[in-house]
Formats: structure tokens, sequence, C-alpha cells
């Protein structure tokens, strides 16, 4: 369903949305752009370039605990499984390239085994896009990985700003009941709004870009030139942060380990954290034997892994184009510029 | 199956044996499920043992498919979680949830000579299909099992190697001669071109050190073992199990759910990063 809401209804929207979900939307939390709950009455804050904190922190946090142990009795150890139970939650002003990015971390968390605490985050958020006018950031290439500035995958509702008002699609279900929560805010959307949309988009997509070569272009160059030595060369800088994955929208990778809360008797929390596969211990034996043991084959790992090996496990490219693991790698490691170098394409 | 795929079960060990000594040590965990709990498992297929309060590790189930009544696992000293298990008792309780992996295809194997060749701790995911291959003898050709360790203190399942003797060909070897030892002296791979299998109607099954089973392969490929009569498995760092934490990806492939049970043609076929 399609709909028009004036730009100062929006907070009403909110407000109504408040009565039956937590809502959050872009905010400078902690000294970064991230997402924030909005606070009822509040401006929301819409016009931006794109958060550096992508939305998957809604889905998968940086820190889940699994479950919790206490052993009073080393013959009966006590296991409390700790799957959340989330309010439910409205994100807004999500962009397209993480709307997408939700789509390929629903094939690595709910294909096949499912993984629960996942699932659970992911039945209570409800995401409504925002569709970018201009690129928000120099290093965007999500036209050259099957987006657009206006995509709907993985999004519940996209709205796309026009002359002092939104123009509001939704997309599931559930987007749909977010309407329907504050019917009377929204005019209904006519022809010429339809007509502007399309301009609106059209002129988005008309933005330069930067680009990347195409899927199969990049697959078959990647398979190509896989023990290229510009690996090695390109990877050299890399002081190994993790900033790029931590980053990504759609970077999947964790550890389990255990933390303790009390002593006697034991007792402990077991719990998963985003993990980096450009960390040297990522893949590090107890004996040392390292099978990734330099700078380049953690940097082909990490680009393999979205531009290849996603590809052949999935049909899809993992990487969206958001460009964040371009614009904040402190030592310019570019994945179109290194992808381009690597795959002679 | 346990819905949620982090969740353990509880087990209690009920046996510890001590295999091998000194820094690197070996003990094998017989472990029983509690509140009637419990898998099955396939060949070549692993668990995630879990010390709570110290964190998990994947380790090979070295136990039969046919033993129900318990899971028994072979686990070397090496860190955090391994040297916790060592240091716990019978009567103690662990975490373990699986099984995790592909398998061996053992059932293909009928009627075929199997070879095994294993080093260290690399006779542990082995030992299953040597045990299943031994208790169905009529549905095999020769069996040959292969074993080394650096002394004749470091040999895993000593009794049980020297049982199989009269159902296989047992040849046992240490790294450097010593005193009193009457089988071979040198390496597993030497050990193999000393006694050259044929390939004919053949398959090798080999475990070990990663630089084991590199000469292993190599020598068996000069035997004229092709690459489809080559099985071994990897070990790749895992987390989860499930083809999720990332840890365990080489390639396209998850070895927690594709591998780690691969034939030579198959491994060609990944990234050498295992
Ligand atoms: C398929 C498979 C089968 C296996 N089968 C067996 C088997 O049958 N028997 C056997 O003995 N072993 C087996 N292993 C190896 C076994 O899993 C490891 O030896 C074991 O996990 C080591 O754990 P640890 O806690 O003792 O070592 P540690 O090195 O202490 O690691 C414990 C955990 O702590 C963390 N950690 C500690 N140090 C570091 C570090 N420097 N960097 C990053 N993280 C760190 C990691 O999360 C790590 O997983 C197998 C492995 C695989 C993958
Ligand atoms: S952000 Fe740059 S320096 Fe940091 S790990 Fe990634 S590639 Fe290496
Ligand atoms: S162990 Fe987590 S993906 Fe294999």
């Amino acid at each position: 369903m399609e709909a028009i809401l004036q730009k100062d209804r929006l907070g009403q929207w909110v407000a109504q949305l408040s009565t039956r979900a937590r809502v959050f939307a872009p905010a400078f939390v902690d000294d970064v752009w991230g997402y924030g709950p909005v606070e009822t009455g509040a401006e929301v804050p819409l016009d931006h370039g794109n958060t550096t904190r992508p939305p998957k922190n809604f889905v998968f946090p940086q820190r889940e605990v699994l479950y919790r142990f206490r052993v009073q009795d080393r013959h009966a150890p006590q296991i409390t499984p700790t799957v959340p139970e989330p309010e439910p939650a409205v994100v807004f002003g999500v962009r397209p390239c993480d709307g997408r990015a939700m789509v390929r971390n629903d094939k690595v968390f709910t294909c096949g085994v499912v993984d629960p605490y996942y699932q659970a985050r992911r039945d209570k958020v409800v995401f409504v896009g925002l569709a970018c006018s201009a690129p928000p950031s120099p290093n965007c290439f999500c036209q050259s990985v099957g987006g657009s500035p206006h995509s709907e995958d993985g999004l519940d509702v996209l709205m796309t700003e026009l002359e002092g008002r939104y123009h509001v699609k939704t997309l599931t279900a559930r987007g749909l009941e977010l309407l329907d929560a504050a019917r009377s805010l929204f005019d209904d959307a006519g022809a010429a709004d339809a007509g502007e949309v399309e301009r609106a988009h059209a002129a988005a997509r008309a933005y330069p870009q930067r680009t990347l070569a195409s899927q199969e272009q990049v697959v078959d160059g990647l398979k190509r030139n896989f023990d290229s030595p510009k690996w090695a060369e390109l990877a050299r800088a890399c002081i190994g942060c993790g900033a790029c994955t931590y980053l990504c929208p759609s970077c999947h990778c964790f550890d389990i380990n255990d933390e303790i809360t009390g002593t006697s008797p034991l007792a402990g929390e077991r719990v998963r954290t985003w993990d980096n596969c450009q960390f040297p211990d990522f893949t590090m034996h107890s004996s040392g034997h390292n099978p990734r043991d330099d700078t380049g084959s953690r940097l082909r790992q990490r680009v393999a892994h979205k531009l290849l090996y996603f590809v052949e496990n999935h049909g899809i490219q993992q990487c969206t184009g958001c460009g964040r693991c371009i614009t904040h790698c402190p030592v310019g490691i570019d994945i179109v510029r290194v992808t381009h170098e690597v795959a002679e394409v | 199956m346990n819905a949620n795929v982090y969740l353990p079960q509880l087990a209690r060990i009920a046996h510890i044996k001590d295999e091998v000594g000194g820094a690197r040590a070996i003990k094998t965990f017989r472990v029983e499920f509690l509140d009637g709990g419990g898998f099955e498992h396939e060949c070549g297929q692993c668990a995630m043992i879990s010390v709570f309060g110290k964190g998990e590790s994947m380790i090979s189930i070295a136990s039969a498919p046919s033993i129900k009544d318990y899971k028994q696992f072979s686990i070397m000293r090496v860190g955090r979680v391994t040297a916790a298990i060592h240091d716990m008792q019978v009567g103690d309780v662990i975490g373990v949830r699986g099984p995790y992996g592909n398998r061996f295809p053992v059932a293909d194997w009928k009627g075929r000579n199997l070879t095994f060749i294993g080093g260290g701790c690399g006779l542990a995911p082995i030992w299953p299909v040597i045990q299943t291959a031994v208790a169905n003898r009529g549905d095999f050709g020769n069996i040959t099992v292969f074993y080394g360790g650096r002394t004749s203190r470091d040999i895993l399942y000593r009794a049980e190697l020297e049982k199989l003797r009269g159902m296989a060909d047992v040849h046992l070897s240490v790294d450097s001669p010593e005193e009193g030892w009457e089988g071979y002296c040198g390496f597993v791979p030497a050990n193999i071109m000393d006694k050259p299998q044929s390939p004919e109607n053949a398959i090798a099954i080999t475990c070990g050190p990663p630089i084991m089973i590199k000469y292993v392969i190599g020598n068996l490929s000069a035997m004229g073992f092709a690459d489809e009569q080559i099985y071994t498995t990897i070990e790749n760092k895992m987390k989860c199990g499930v083809g999720k934490c990332g840890r365990c990806n080489v390639g396209k492939d998850y070895v927690c759910v594709k591998g780690p049970v691969y034939s030579w043609a198959e491994l060609k076929g990944l990234p050498q990063e295992y």
C-alpha cells in the first residue's frame, strides 16, 4: 500500500507507534552515528548520511548471552538459556543497502539450522527504510552489487522524501500494520505523487557512484587470480583493527566464550561476541599453526567471502555496497580497488 | 535434537584413561548422558565439549556409532578447555552438543581394502571407522592400520591396537630407534613406503598432524592411489559447529558442516587454508 505522510506528521506517527513498540532512528550514540531510541515528541532525524554503525545490532548484537550456567555441584551444573524476548521495535531511517544486508543475514542465521537468538530478535523488529536521494557516502557502490538507492529488499516499509512530505510504501504485512496503526495521519497517494517518486528515484540513481565490475566478472576474476601475489601487496598496510568487518552490515562471524560472574559457586555466562576474520587469532590453532597467517590471506578471505563464496553458496553477493569498510579503514584498503586489481577486471 | 543449537546436553564422565603423558598428554574420556539424553552419530562426526567456566572445544567422537550407551573422546591437553577437562574426575559433568560435520562414507566402501594411516591424536577421528570395519569384518577386504607416535609412550590406544592384530595388519612406528621397540622406526609416511599398499580396489584414510598428512598423501599418490581413493579430515578452529560463526570457513565450505571428512579430490578444490 502506498500513502503520503506530511513531514510535520512524522512525529505523530512515531508517537502513535511508540505506544506499541520501541522506536529507533539514526542517532549520535557514544560518539558514533548509529541508532538510538526516539524520545516521544522529539524530532526524528532522517536528514543525515547513512549511519556509521549499521542496524545489524538489532538482530545480531555485538554481545549476546547464550545461556547462564551455575555449578553448585560438580555433578549437576545448571543451565538457563537466555533466548531474548525483545520488545517489538520499529527502526526508522534504514538505508536500502542495510536492508539488503538483512536478507544476507537471514540466509546465514535462519536457513537450515535456525539460530534461535537471531530469530527471536528478527521476529520483533520492523525496518522502515529511507530511500537515498543522493549517495550518502562518497564510497557507495550499491548499484553495482544489485541494489539501488531505493531498493526494497529486506525492508518492511520504504519512505521516499518528496517536497514537504514522504511517500510511504509498505512492503510486508508487518509494514502495513505500522500504517494501519495511524491511518488518519496519512493521505492517499495519487498519480502525481507516483510520478514524483519515480523522478526522485531516477534522480538518485543518476548520481555518480563508484562502480564495481559485474558479479560474473568478479567471480571469474577472483577464481582466476585466487593465488595472486597482489593480495599480499594490497594488504601490506592492514593493521588488523577489524573496523572493516565490525562496521559491515552483513559480516556475521562470532566468537563464543565464557564469562565468569561468580566463583563460589562457579557461575557465569556463555557469550557470543562479534569476531573478525582480519584478526590473526581468528584461525590460529592451539598448536600455533595458522591457516591464514598473513594479512594477504586474511584480506582475500574478507573479499572472497563477500564476492565469491557467498555467491557460490547463495547465488547473491554478500556485499551490498554501503562503502563503510572503505570509508573507515585507517589505512585506506578499498574493497572495490582491491577487487579490481586482484581480479584484473 | 535440541531446538536451541547452542545448548549442550549434560554428560557425566564415566571413565578416564590416561593414554599418553607429558606436556601434551592425551586422555580418553567415556561420557554418559544424563536424563536419558544423547544423540546418534556416524563415523567421522564431532561434538562440541563444554567445560562450564572455560568454554567449548570441538572434539571427534572416537567411539563407534554402534555404541549407544556412551561416547568416547580422546583429548590432547593443549589449552584452556582441554586442560580443564584433563583436570576433571570421574563423576564430573560436562556439556556435549552435536553431532557435527559429515561422515566417512563407510557404507560405500564395502568389499574394498581399507588402509588407515594415523599419527598422534589423529587416530581418534578414524578409530570409529576402524571399529566399524573390524566389527563387520566380512564386509571388507584387507584391513591395514599404520600408526605412529613420537616414542612408544606416545602411542594412543596401544592395547586396543594390539588386539586388532588378527583382524587387521597393524604396523606401528616410533619416530626414532628405542630400546625394546620391535616395530618400525621412522616417520609414518616412510613406514607406508616401506610396506607399499596396492591401490587396487582400495581406500586409504589418513589423519594426523598436517605435515604428516601432506607426506602421506604424496606417498599414496606415488603408489598409484587416485585422489578419490584418499580420505582425510581437516581441523579448522570452530566455535558454533553449525555454519554460522564463520570460524571454520575455507573457500565456500564451512568445515563444521561440509567437513571435516574430505576426499583428497574434494580437498584439492578448496584453498589451502587448513
Ligand atoms: C573437527 C575437529 C576435530 C577435533 N578433534 C579433536 C580430538 O579428537 N581430540 C583433540 O584433542 N582435539 C581435537 N580437535 C582440536 C581441539 O578442538 C582443540 O585442540 C581445542 O579446541 C583447543 O582448545 P583449548 O581451549 O584447549 O585451547 P586454547 O588454545 O586455550 O583455546 C580455547 C579457546 O580460547 C580462545 N583462545 C585461547 N587462546 C586464544 C588465542 N591465542 N587466540 C584466540 N582465541 C584464543 C579461543 O576461543 C579458543 O577456542 C579437533 C578440532 C576440530 C576442528
Ligand atoms: S579496516 Fe583496514 S586496517 Fe583495519 S582490518 Fe580492515 S582492512 Fe585492515
Ligand atoms: S564452526 Fe562456526 S561456522 Fe563452522
